[in-house]
């Protein structure tokens, strides 16, 4: 399609170049972005340079690069086992939130049992109820039940989750009754829907949901802080403040942690972005 | 194969009777059309039958088993639903497959069925396909096979064509024509299209408001139909209806319409009544032709000509009311003429005030 009229995005684009307005808004939006990403790369670049060179070194290149920040975390704090913390927490409440959610959103939304309104009443309220507020209580819980400084006891209270449930009960809803009905005359039980049919057909939204819960998990900092007192237990967020408390002001160290705490987040994100655009590729193509 | 026997089913939603008792059987190896206006109760009769619905009164019996309290999957019922629902995770072939999976047959013998479908629906080349990736056509056939590969004794569908364009419509209609003829399965078909009801079934079912209004085979219905209900609702353009009073005369019934022209019914069986009684009288437009001079029964003004390349109807206002006559060979006719029609009264029908046929139509 070479026709000026054809092709609609090639042409709006054409015509923002050429405008002295689609100029300006490509600079200002350049300029966002900068803003947004000069942080980052400021953290990155100072996470390479020495304690010393933190305080005096301020171009945007370091002058003397080094790893020193890094290595002192990786060596020196116990950061590799808060990594495996957060990794053993994150995947765990992940793996629960999603499951469980799907379950419960296709119970609500498929099954006719007895009490069903008020168990999705009971969820609709406690998303009003702002987990802080919940807090002090799930601490003194866990602390009766014996579950600080455990993966359990940073996992179990991060399981309410009731907005997976409400996204999966929308889906499970929105989903044509024939489905269903097609599987159960096929002979399937309502687990067998539930797994072959529902879920599978909606892989998009699960793995949307799962990085949204990952990310939410990974960066969690006020429970794990309270629940983990011992240095063993701490997730890498958790961890991150005890090498600033631990070793005093030291840019390059802390920063160091600060992109390695963050790096799986963004590596599950840039992994599984296209996993997410592809599902919904897929699942929109079909209502077509 | 197995013959479907409803007695005395009803179904209510709240307090909305949807189904008023029916009885009806479906003799093994027939094709039955359910038709009826939209909202008449069939998709819910068909979903009672497929074990979809709950039944709130009466039996089910399939194959002469009772099935009214079995699960859809042990009723041997296969049904393909009008919106294909095909799962739009998985490939056409394991879509065909997927009953069998769950059934837990062997991989071998699933390749196998899957062929043997695939082969009898034309779906060789699509099998690694997904539904997305079909068009309509495709779609509706993956669905038949879904239904087919299970080798159901009852085949149900709902409105499997109204998805498809006209002459997609006509192509599938001649295949699952074909594919009874093949199978000589039971089939129970859903439609509130009465082209496909009249070519497709052997013996179709008209509803009206949850009640069966008329049973018997396309002929019956249109040229026998049993009250005014069918009358009007089988046939295109509609039976023309004509208001007026009956009572016996020597030469048969004489039926004396609005505006005091009086038509003589020739003899048939009826039940004797005694003095003036309110009709209907329903003729076919084929029934009704154009005619000038003493052959002119009724006259009126053309209001519309419709001229459909191999007839033409014509749309008169009489004094007796509006009335549609075939006219074939009338090539100069202009709307706002004046016509005369000539009606072929041994092919006109009595309705009673209740809708009920009063006299039909001579053999
Ligand atoms: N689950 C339900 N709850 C309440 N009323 C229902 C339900 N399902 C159907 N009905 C009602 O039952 C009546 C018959 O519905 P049904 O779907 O059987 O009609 P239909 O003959 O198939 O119509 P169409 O040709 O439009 O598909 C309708 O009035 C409908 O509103
Ligand atoms: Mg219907």
């Amino acid at each position: 399609m070479t026709g000026a009229t054809t092709d609609g995005q090639s042409t709006s684009l054409g015509y923002m170049r050429r405008t002295p307005g689609g100029v300006l808004l490509t600079l200002l939006t350049l300029i966002a972005a900068a803003t947004w990403f000069f942080p980052i790369y400021w953290a990155v670049m100072t996470s390479l340079r020495s304690d010393s060179d933190t305080v005096t070194d301020f171009g945007l290149i370091p002058a003397n690069p080094t790893l020193e920040g890094y290595i002192f975390d990786i060596v020196h704090s116990e950061l590799p086992i808060w990594y495996l913390n957060s990794t053993i927490t994150s995947v765990g409440v992940t793996v629960a939130v999603v499951f469980m959610s799907a379950c419960t959103g296709f119970a609500i939304s498929q099954l006719r049992f007895p009490g069903r309104m008020l168990l999705w009443w009971t969820i609709l309220a406690s998303f009003m109820v702002p987990v802080t507020a919940l807090i002090v209580n799930h601490f003194i819980i866990m602390a009766n039940v014996k579950l600080l400084n455990t993966h359990l006891g940073i996992i179990l209270p991060m399981l309410i989750s009731p907005v997976t449930v409400i996204v999966y009960k929308q889906f499970f809803d929105g989903l044509p009754k024939e489905f269903r009905e097609a599987a159960v005359m096929d002979g399937a039980t309502e687990l067998q829907v539930f797994l072959r049919v529902f879920l599978p057909m909606n892989w998009g939204v699960t793995t949307a949901l799962a990085i949204i819960t990952f990310i939410g998990s990974w960066n969690a900092f006020l429970w794990p802080f309270l629940v983990s007192q011992d240095e063993k237990m701490m997730t890498v967020t958790v961890g991150i403040t005890a090498v600033q408390d631990a070793f005093g002001v030291a840019f390059g160290r802390v920063l160091a942690g600060a992109v390695l705490a963050s790096l799986p987040v963004a590596l599950a994100y840039l992994l599984f972005q296209r996993r997410v655009t592809q599902a919904i590729a897929l699942s929109a193509g079909i209502k077509g | 194969m197995a013959s479907v026997e409803l007695s005395q089913i009803t179904k209510t939603f709240g307090a909305h009777d949807v189904i008023r008792g029916i009885d009806l059987t479906v003799d093994d190896g027939s094709f039955c059309a359910l038709l009826g206006p939209s909202g008449c109760g069939k998709s819910t009769l068909l979903r009672m039958i497929a074990g979809l619905e709950t039944v709130s009164g009466g039996t089910v019996r399939i194959g002469g088993a009772d099935v009214t309290q079995a699960e859809p999957k042990s009723r041997g019922v296969a049904m393909v639903f009008q919106s294909y629902a095909l799962y739009p995770h998985l490939t056409v072939a394991d879509n065909i497959a997927f009953s069998l999976s769950l059934a837990g047959t062997s991989k071998a013998v699933r390749a196998e069925k899957v062929a043997k479908v695939a082969s009898m629906l034309r779906l060789g080349e699509l099998l690694d396909r997904r539904p997305a990736q079909l068009s309509g056509g495709q779609r509706q056939r993956v669905a038949i096979g879904r239904a087919l590969v299970r080798d159901p004794k009852v085949f149900l569908f709902d409105e499997p064509l109204s998805n498809l364009d006209a002459l997609l419509r006509v192509q599938m209609r001649l295949e699952l024509a074909k594919l009874h003829s093949d199978l000589g399965s039971t089939m129970v078909y859903v439609t509130h299209d009465q082209v496909e009801a009249m070519t497709l079934a052997d013996k179709i079912v008209v509803l009206d408001k949850g009640a069966i209004s008329q049973v018997g085979t396309p002929w019956e219905l249109y040229n026998r139909p049993a009250n005014r209900f069918v009358a009007g609702f089988i046939g295109s353009p509609a039976m023309n209806f004509l208001r007026g009073t009956a009572r016996m005369a020597a030469g048969g019934i004489a039926v004396t319409l609005q505006g005091g022209v009086t038509l003589t019914l020739p003899a048939r069986a009826t039940q004797d009544f005694v003095g003036d009684r309110p009709v209907e009288l329903g003729i076919r437009p084929e029934h009704v032709s154009v005619a000038s001079g003493t052959g002119a029964q009724l006259s009126g003004r053309s209001a519309v000509v419709e001229y459909l390349g191999n007839t033409s109807y014509v749309y008169v206002d009489t004094p007796q009311g509006s009335v549609i006559a075939e006219a074939a060979g009338a090539r100069g006719l202009q709307s706002g003429s004046p016509v005369g029609l000539s009606l072929n009264l041994s092919e006109a029908h009595l309705f009673d005030e209740s809708g009920r046929v009063l006299a039909a139509a001579s053999v």
